[in-house]
């Protein structure tokens, strides 16, 4: 196990000492004292293990390709933004613009998020333990969203593919948002994705959101639509 | 960018801290607004004393400028104490029967002058430079005080000048101060029915708007709560800000959550920032945080978070910051 002390280090000399342990074989990194520095863990692209004693600041695990990155406390804004693989777990709560636009690998907060997680998904898993923010899911394209608390407005808002699977009250869809009805196959898949992080599906009732489909070709007739979306 | 902060200490530990926590926020977030540095500290001030900050301006003459402003200051007001140091004029008077006539009257001496502060339990300091400069020139780490706001500034949109730089006091109404992260878009609209209202404006700032609609609506009988829950929709673009009278401290997040804003709240405290490294530099390493939906508005009356911790006498408050 590796151990790299924060205390005194800029976000660059923490992630500069990550990658040299990297860099010398080891595959189990503890961080301490992370004190909500930016950009922390960011770029990782082989599989290893990070733990972060604390909370971090914002970006933390961006552009991750295969590490698998424990928060211990909160994390602010782009948590794991543009993340191709890996998994990313918070314990507490995360800001905006959580698992912005990442393409693969699971994203799991337990706390609540703020605004617009999973904005722009292009594939991937988000977990969110506790309530989403505004505009969770905006235009995400691929994927699967599963919250477990309530969501804020606009849920969903002018999603052109994937999935969310929300367990809490929806307190407004966004456009072209709909209500699909659940299948075994998601059921099952609900079960299987959400017990490693020891949540049991089976304690909730989730509701499947997708695309109404209704802005994925431009129809003139169908302005007033387009008028509201953009 | 801009960073903001707010803290209320609800107990009298927090409260003999309260300069010394507002400068740790302040430092935090430091690199978030190099531009430019304020805090406006309220405390309990058992003397009732009016406390005035005046920006007199450069001038050949500043001496005969002075003379002049300390001599309308005599005829309005009972005036207990003046300092000039730097950039300010400090004013302490003991009554005053019409606080804006003589905000007024101060300001009519020359275009430059401008009352940057004027209060019973508000003293705001801001200046060009760091958080670190800021605690040289005013030593706001030895300022004891119930609650305060403070602002670090990354200017984007207008001058950086003492004038330009938050927090704002809300020009004539004693103790409003605001600071705010963000852009108000329809900053020049709303300016030019507030101007054909007769409503002066001192900067280019679009922030500076904020407390002239909170101090209009509270006028008008809103409390401080419904000001701020209203602003969200009166206000376009993106904005989190705070906002602060001598009794109460809130904050509002405009409605797409474009600002950030993480709030920590304890039985001792409750702080607010754009970022979390604030909060650990106010609160310690084991604080909570959270960030609080995008459209949130939430105040917090000072005094009465205070009861809810410690039924004691309210502190006198230090003679804190400099002249």
């Amino acid at each position: 196990m590796g151990i790299i002390e924060c205390e005194g280090k800029t976000p660059r000399q923490i992630n500069m000492a990550i990658k040299a342990l990297i860099a010398a074989g080891e595959t189990d990194i503890r961080v301490c004292h992370p004190a909500a520095h930016h950009n922390l863990g960011v770029a990782l692209t082989v599989p290893v293990r990070v733990m972060f004693e604390g909370s971090v600041g914002y970006y933390c695990g961006g552009m991750g390709d295969g590490p698998t990155i424990a928060v211990q406390g909160s994390a602010g804004w782009g948590l794991a933004e543009g993340m191709m693989s890996g998994t990313v777990v918070v314990e507490k709560n995360a800001g905006n613009g959580a698992a912005a636009a990442i393409r693969g690998g699971t994203v799991v907060v337990r706390g609540d998020v703020s605004a617009r997680a999973g904005i722009s998904m292009k594939g991937g898993t988000v977990i969110v333990g506790g309530n989403v923010g505004y505009m969770t899911g905006f235009m995400m394209q691929k994927g699967t969203i599963i919250i477990l608390g309530d969501a804020g407005a606009a849920l969903g808002d002018s999603l052109y593919e994937g999935r969310i699977f929300i367990a809490g009250r929806i307190s407004e869809l966004g456009n072209d948002a709909v209500l699909a009805a659940l299948s075994g196959d998601d059921e099952r898949y609900l079960a299987e994705t959400l017990a490693p992080f020891g949540y049991e599906a089976a304690r909730y009732e989730f509701k499947k959101i997708e695309a109404g489909r209704k802005l994925w070709n431009f129809d003139k007739t169908d302005f007033a639509t387009w008028k509201v979306a953009l | 960018m801009c960073g903001i902060m707010g803290y209320i200490g609800k107990t009298e530990r927090q409260e003999a801290a309260l300069g010394a926590t507002m400068l740790r926020m302040l430092t935090a977030l430091g690199r978030r607004g190099p531009d430019s540095a304020g805090v406006a500290l309220y405390a309990h001030r058992a003397d009732g004393a009016y406390h005035i900050r005046v920006k007199p301006g450069e001038s050949a003459d500043i001496d005969a400028r002075m003379a002049e402003i300390l001599r309308r200051v005599r005829t309005a007001a009972r005036l207990c104490a003046h300092a000039h140091a730097d950039e300010y004029l400090r004013l302490t008077l003991d009554s005053v029967s019409d606080p804006q006539a003589l905000q007024e009257s101060i300001e009519s001496v020359h275009p430059d002058i401008e009352v940057i502060s004027f209060g019973r339990a508000l003293d705001l300091v801001k200046q060009v430079g760091s958080p670190e400069n800021l605690e040289q020139r005013f030593g706001i780490s030895r300022a004891s005080g119930t609650h305060a706001i403070a602002h670090t500034r990354l200017s984007t949109e207008s001058r950086i000048d003492l004038s330009h730089s938050q927090p704002f006091w809300a020009h004539g109404t004693l103790d409003v101060a605001s600071a705010h992260n963000g852009h108000i878009t329809n900053y020049h609209k709303l300016r030019r029915q507030y101007e054909q209202r007769g409503v002066r404006f001192y900067t280019e700032n679009d922030s500076e708007i904020i407390g002239i609609y909170l101090c209009e609506a509270m006028q008008a009988g809103a409390t401080f709560a419904e000001a701020l829950q209203n602003s969200v929709q009166f206000f376009d673009g993106s904005f989190s800000y705070l906002a602060a009278t001598a009794s109460e401290l809130g904050f509002a997040k405009d409605p797409f959550g474009f600002k950030p804003l993480i709030v920590a709240e304890s039985d001792d405290y409750i702080a607010i920032a754009t970022e979390e490294v604030a909060l650990r530099a106010a609160c310690g390493a084991d604080v909570e945080t959270w960030e609080p939906p995008a459209g949130t508005v939430r105040t917090w009356n000072v005094y009465q978070e205070r009861d809810k911790h410690v039924p004691s006498p309210v502190l006198e408050a230090r003679e804190a910051v400099a002249p």
